[in-house]
């Protein structure tokens, strides 16, 4: 188990020193001289602003010590300030990382809810009315676009039953029963996105179990209906949804950008659409790392949570 | 006949919804009862009418012509993205899966490395910097999706390759090019269609994502996410007209998604779950 965590850690990190070095790059991957594109014409007629500029992106360093600098800086949590108004990058992502985090976390909840139970029903009834609805609800589910579902959420349970408010953010420690109704219609959104994956891998899942020789087992024992689907099947149909929703994590992230958009949910993506907007090149970077380093992380956590589940893996 | 309809329900749901968008996107010039592009101040924010079917937006313009010419622009931004993402991807998904080896090995690492990353973000990154519009938008889209296609055909067309008639050909001399074209590529391509067609609905889900965020295309040319993303600002005052360009959306999709389980359980019925 410990050779396959460690194992696990440092794939990571290797995925994020890739994803690092991407990301140092952008800046230097995008058309045209970063100074000039940030300052714009009037701008960059002053050659002290352009080279204070260029300084404080260490565009004067040559492209190895920029990029030793950017390792050191990452490697000590420094991202640098942001260029649009001088607050360091990390204060911004210290402030938004939880609040992006806890979407993530409600709406996977929500998912696991509402997609558990429907794929078990869709299995145990596969050619009656009901499985089909299951599979309804799927396709739905799949086919919704993230902005479709917010916005009929909004027009039903804020416009018309005035249960929670259309859109906005309330920190915790000022209002918590109002933090908690400000972020159930974006979770709820994000959630619904994903009910559709959980439906069909839980479906599929029990289905191919539901033909193994252990249930057929179970159910000649004279062990009741009930007993074998949830004990004998349920528990190992388990296994693969657990795998697939580290994979579709990167669903979650992106179907996050449009939702925080939509509700003005102070989170990393819209941190990102802003400072790609405003050509802050720090904040940009840091953003981009931080999403892609939780994404690395969610899905680091949900192998290892795999791993205890599923003892083959640990040891193959 | 009733089986077949019970068996056939899917395609006879969803062929009709598409042929009705693919009509209104060829022949919205004829059809759209007003000009897409006209303000009307004074009709701002209205709810349909028999003046305007669908009402009019937050400048007025008339909805529902908006959305006709604004599947045209949803439709072949998905398509051409597509077009490209397949070409690219079903070149190097054969390359990948006949040579195998190393080759196979590489490109198969590569390919994972570039999945692990959420498309929108690449997306919305050259999009802000590299500028919107038409040209840029397709071919970031088939970029971003010729991968997973890549990914799908090579272990396609691995497994094909190790079959008894493509090794025959071989014996028999035959030159690399002919194996792949003739042998391998016809047998495939049940799968490569039922890539193609969820391929178009990710296109199509991507592009309205970006437009919604303001990074697609421009206006005053509308495309259905651009719409909701206008419209959504303007819930209070009237929520039914973001209803509607919404709606359409999810109806497109849902369209392309079951035409895409049709055709999975037409062509492959081996796979079918």
């Amino acid at each position: 188990m410990l050779r396959y965590v460690a194992f696990r850690i440092w794939a990571s990190l290797l995925t994020l020193a890739i994803v690092g070095t991407l990301v140092f790059s952008i800046i230097h991957l995008l058309p045209g001289d970063p100074v000039l594109i940030l300052l714009g014409e009037q701008g960059a007629s002053s050659p002290e602003v352009v080279a204070k500029i260029r300084r404080q992106l260490r565009l004067d360093l040559p492209l190895g010590s920029q990029y030793y600098e950017w390792v050191r800086g990452v490697a000590r949590l420094d991202f640098g300030v942001s260029l649009q108004n001088g607050v360091p990058v990390l204060q911004e992502l210290r402030a938004r990382i939880p609040r992006s985090l806890e979407l993530i976390l409600a709406s996977l909840v929500i998912a696991a809810a509402l997609g558990l139970p429907l794929g078990v029903l869709g299995a145990r009834y596969s050619n009656r009315s009901l499985g089909w609805l299951s599979s309804l609800a799927a396709v739905f589910s799949l086919s919704m676009p993230s902005f479709v579902t917010g916005v009929i959420l909004v027009v039903t349970f804020s416009l018309k039953f005035q249960l929670f408010p259309s859109s906005g953010y309330v920190a915790p420690s000022e209002d918590l029963v109002g933090h908690l109704l400000y972020a159930i219609l974006p979770s709820l959104t994000l959630g619904i996105g994903f009910v559709g994956v959980v439906i069909r891998m839980t479906r599929g899942g029990l289905l191919d179990v539901l033909g193994k020789g252990y249930v057929r087992t179970a159910r000649a024992k004279g062990l009741p209906e009930r007993r074998v689907l949830y004990r004998h099947a349920l528990t190992n149909a388990l296994i693969p949804v657990i795998t697939l929703i580290g994979v579709r994590a990167g669903n979650l992230l992106g179907g996050m950008v449009i939702v925080e958009s939509l509700f003005n949910w102070p989170g990393l993506s819209t941190l990102l659409v802003r400072s790609c907007y405003d050509r802050d090149y720090p904040m940009m970077q840091g953003t981009l790392l931080a999403i892609f380093a939780l994404f690395i992380v969610i899905s680091l956590a949900i192998d290892l949570c795999h791993a205890t589940v599923d003892p083959r893996l640990r040891e193959g | 006949m009733r089986r077949w309809i019970l068996r056939q329900h899917r395609l006879l749901l969803a062929g009709p919804l598409l042929l009705v968008f693919l009509l209104a996107a060829v022949f919205s010039g004829g059809l759209a009862p007003a000009d897409p592009l006209k303000i009307d101040a004074r009709n701002i924010l209205q709810s349909p009418s028999a003046q305007h079917l669908l009402g009019t937006d937050q400048l007025g313009r008339d909805i529902l012509s908006r959305l006709m010419y604004g599947s045209r622009i949803s439709l072949s931004v998905a398509g051409a993205a597509v077009g490209i993402a397949t070409l690219i991807g079903v070149a190097l998904g054969l390359l990948a899966g006949y040579l195998g080896r190393w080759v196979e090995g590489l490109l198969m690492r590569f390919i994972d490395a570039f999945l692990c990353i959420p498309e929108i973000f690449v997306a919305i990154v050259v999009m802000a910097f590299f500028g919107s519009g038409f040209g840029m938008l397709v071919l970031t889209i088939g970029t971003l999706y010729f991968p997973q296609f890549a990914r799908v055909v090579c272990s396609v067309a691995a497994a094909v390759r190790r079959r008894e008639f493509v090794e025959a050909s071989t014996a028999l001399g035959a030159p690399g090019l002919r194996i792949v074209c003739r042998e391998i590529l016809p047998n495939i391509a049940s799968v490569i269609i039922v890539q193609l067609t969820f391929t178009m609905s990710f296109a199509m889900l991507l592009e309205a994502g970006l437009s919604f965020l303001g990074l697609g295309i421009m206006p005053p040319q509308p495309s259905w996410g651009q719409m909701v993303g206008d419209l959504k600002d303007y819930v209070h005052i009237n929520p039914l007209p973001v209803l509607f360009p919404s709606l359409t959306l999810f109806v497109a999709i849902f369209a392309i998604n079951t035409i895409g389980d049709w055709l999975q359980d037409w062509l492959n019925p081996e796979i079918a779950g």
